[in-house]
């Protein structure tokens, strides 16, 4: 009891520093480009943290959530470029586009066990590419420019520092929402999944309806994150939500931890930052980075987050026979 | 019109044959050892740079032994990927593996390139030329690819019922624990699975070489739609994956006369969520329980 109050604290300090920290890294003299790295991993664990219910809980693999990604910022810039409507108001529409993407995908694929949903999210990816690029409504290829930015009491964020803060509050109340969804009925019913899922099914449990909701929920921070990407951008492109930023959205989450929202935040920031700190690299970059992340799976299947436990482990353990030699 | 409609068909059965092929690739990996092989498009490219940057060059345009080549170079760096990558990832959850494979894409694309160079290769004087029948102009390539494809099956068949580890490669998709049991090699079966899958996706490289020059994004769009064609035939199920190719390469081709070409591919994703809505087991049902149980049915009532 004492000893769970303690980690209680201890993540609680943890993650108050790490708000601090983040709070005062603006003013620490890092430059524009930067804080726009750091924008786009805050987005990136939003969408982590969506893909966490669905992939991470109960493993079934979604391949498209950079389509989803990609729904949720041309909806936000078609409703406030060709239909001129307020950006709050348009980010309404945005959730509800991610609702029912997550309803018309989830439905077909999570009735029937097995691999079907990454094969029709995969699917999915395509067919929202193909026609965002094909449409003329959309603007084809060229995108679409001048998108304004979301504000508050007529306070635009529109310069790198101030989408900054909006995000990182942004992010903050997903994550409170995150781990809430963890904490509840729902989010104990899909670890249980996980772990067997023909227990579950015996308690009588609806195991589809469930699996559907935590998807659409999932869908839902998707579509936000596009939408809130759309404001930051002010332009947005169909080439950017190819099926290599989904597959970089799942490595971000086995990478840093599945099933955990440190692990979560841990694996979009570094990913965000790999190609920065691999720079070196040069041409050989894309086949260290795969060879990495490929080694860092075989090896440390559960994460980053595990890496810890994992050590402490191996410490009690060559600590603990060394114990029971001094006993005997 | 009538032409139109002919010449659509036979495009679309000979797509239709090689997406069967891809569905067949990685059916056979999906089968041994319960993992998805997502790198397969890229395993594709691989088998095309190699059959059309190395072999064709180094034996100067022999087709024949640069294919055979090919797919020999490609069934050993399937058995050195399958004890590297698949047989340590069997035992974790499936979509970590599935994970994995899909970064053994990312290095082989960037192998692709390091070592071919970005300029996309062309396989020069391989398949190229058209033959009339009656009215209906077609490719050589397009012949050469469904007579291949017969010929891939049928020696697959063949392989899979009469030899020794073709039927232990059957008994280990079938169930591992009881093949474990009852002598069969589980991870060898595993490692010849993996190779005669890579080399087929060797075959399938160098057969689509002529169609979509051999360059690093030549084969996303097939692997994907193989996956499909596997879906509609019936997963898991290896003459399912031919019915299936056939079926999207028919169906796809003849929706052009509808809806412009351009949302060709649209209309081969939305056909398999189609299929998952409808029938989400498929055309030919792979899974072997159903089969006992109708069996049992059937003696039962025999009994009664």
């Amino acid at each position: 009891m004492n000893s769970t109050k303690k980690t209680k604290m201890g993540t609680l300090i943890a993650a108050a520093v790490a708000l601090i920290a983040m709070l005062v890294l603006p003013f620490m003299g890092i430059n524009n480009y930067i804080i726009t790295l750091f924008c786009q991993a805050m987005l990136y664990s939003i969408i982590v943290y969506g893909l966490n219910f669905i992939t991470g809980l109960t493993g079934q693999m979604n391949m498209g959530n950079a389509a989803v990604y990609g729904i949720g910022a041309y909806i936000y810039a078609l409703l406030t470029t060709r239909a001129e409507m307020a950006p709050w108001f348009a980010m309404i529409f945005v959730a509800l586009a991610g609702w029912f993407v997550g309803v018309i995908l989830g439905y077909p694929s999570l009735r029937v066990k097995g691999v079907y949903l990454s094969l029709t999210t995969i699917a999915f990816n395509e067919i929202v590419r193909l026609v965002i690029q094909n449409m003329r409504f959309t603007n084809g290829v060229n995108g679409i420019r001048n998108i304004p930015s979301l504000g508050i009491f007529g306070f635009t964020f529109n310069t790198p520092m101030r989408t900054y803060y909006f995000f990182l509050a942004a992010l903050v109340i997903f994550t409170l929402i995150s781990i809430r969804f963890l904490k509840s009925k729902y989010g104990r019913v899909l670890v249980a999944i996980r772990d067997n899922i023909d227990a579950v099914e015996s308690c009588g449990i609806n195991l589809a309806d469930i699996k559907v909701k935590a998807f659409v929920l999932s869908t839902v921070f998707g579509a936000i994150a596009g939408g809130m990407y759309a404001s930051f951008m002010r332009y947005v492109a169909p080439n950017t939500f190819s099926t290599n930023l989904s597959i970089s959205f799942v490595v971000m989450l086995i990478l840093g931890g599945r099933g955990s929202v440190v692990g979560c935040l841990l694996g979009a920031f570094i990913i965000t930052f790999a190609p920065e700190a691999l720079r070196f690299l040069g041409d050989y970059y894309q086949f260290v980075y795969a060879v990495i992340v490929i080694l860092a799976i075989i090896f440390n299947p559960n994460g980053l987050v595990s890496l810890g436990g994992r050590i402490l482990a191996k410490i009690k353990r060559i600590s603990v026979p060394a114990k029971r030699g001094a006993n005997g | 019109m009538l032409t139109t409609i002919e010449q659509l068909l036979v495009t679309g059965i000979a797509t239709g044959f090689l997406y069967g092929l891809v569905a067949i690739e990685y059916t056979l990996i999906w089968n041994a050892c319960g993992l998805l092989n997502f790198a397969h498009a890229k395993t594709i490219t691989l088998g095309a740079y190699i059959f059309a940057g190395t072999f064709l060059k180094m034996t100067g345009n022999l087709n024949i032994p640069s294919l055979l080549g090919a797919m020999l170079v490609m069934a050993l760096f399937g058995a050195l990927v399958a004890t590297i990558i698949y047989i340590p990832l069997r035992n974790y959850a499936r979509y970590i593996a599935i994970m994995a494979t899909v970064m053994m894409g990312t290095a082989i694309n960037e192998v692709c390139r390091l070592v071919w160079g970005v300029v996309p290769l062309s396989t020069q004087g391989f398949l190229i030329g058209t033959v009339k029948i009656g009215e209906v102009v077609v490719s050589v390539a397009y012949i050469y690819i469904i007579v291949i494809a017969l010929l891939v099956n049928i020696a697959l068949q063949i392989f899979m019922k009469k030899t020794k580890q073709g039927r232990a490669m059957t008994c280990v998709s079938q169930n591992k624990m009881a093949a474990a049991l009852m002598g069969v090699k589980v991870e060898r079966t595993m490692v010849l699975a993996v190779a005669l899958s890579f080399a087929i996706c060797g075959v399938i490289g160098c057969l689509s070489g002529p169609l979509y020059t051999v360059q690093q994004t030549m084969a996303d769009m097939l692997g994907t739609k193989g996956f499909s064609a596997g879906v509609i035939g019936g997963f898991g199920s290896i003459p399912g994956a031919i019915v299936g190719g056939l079926i999207l390469g028919i169906v796809e081709n003849l929706s052009c006369l509808v809806v412009p070409s351009i949302y060709k591919d649209v209309v081969a994703f939305a056909l398999l969520i189609i299929f998952l809505m409808v029938k989400p087991e498929g055309i030919i049902k792979a899974n072997r329980e159903h089969k006992v149980k109708e069996k049992k049915k059937k003696s039962a009532e025999e009994k009664v």
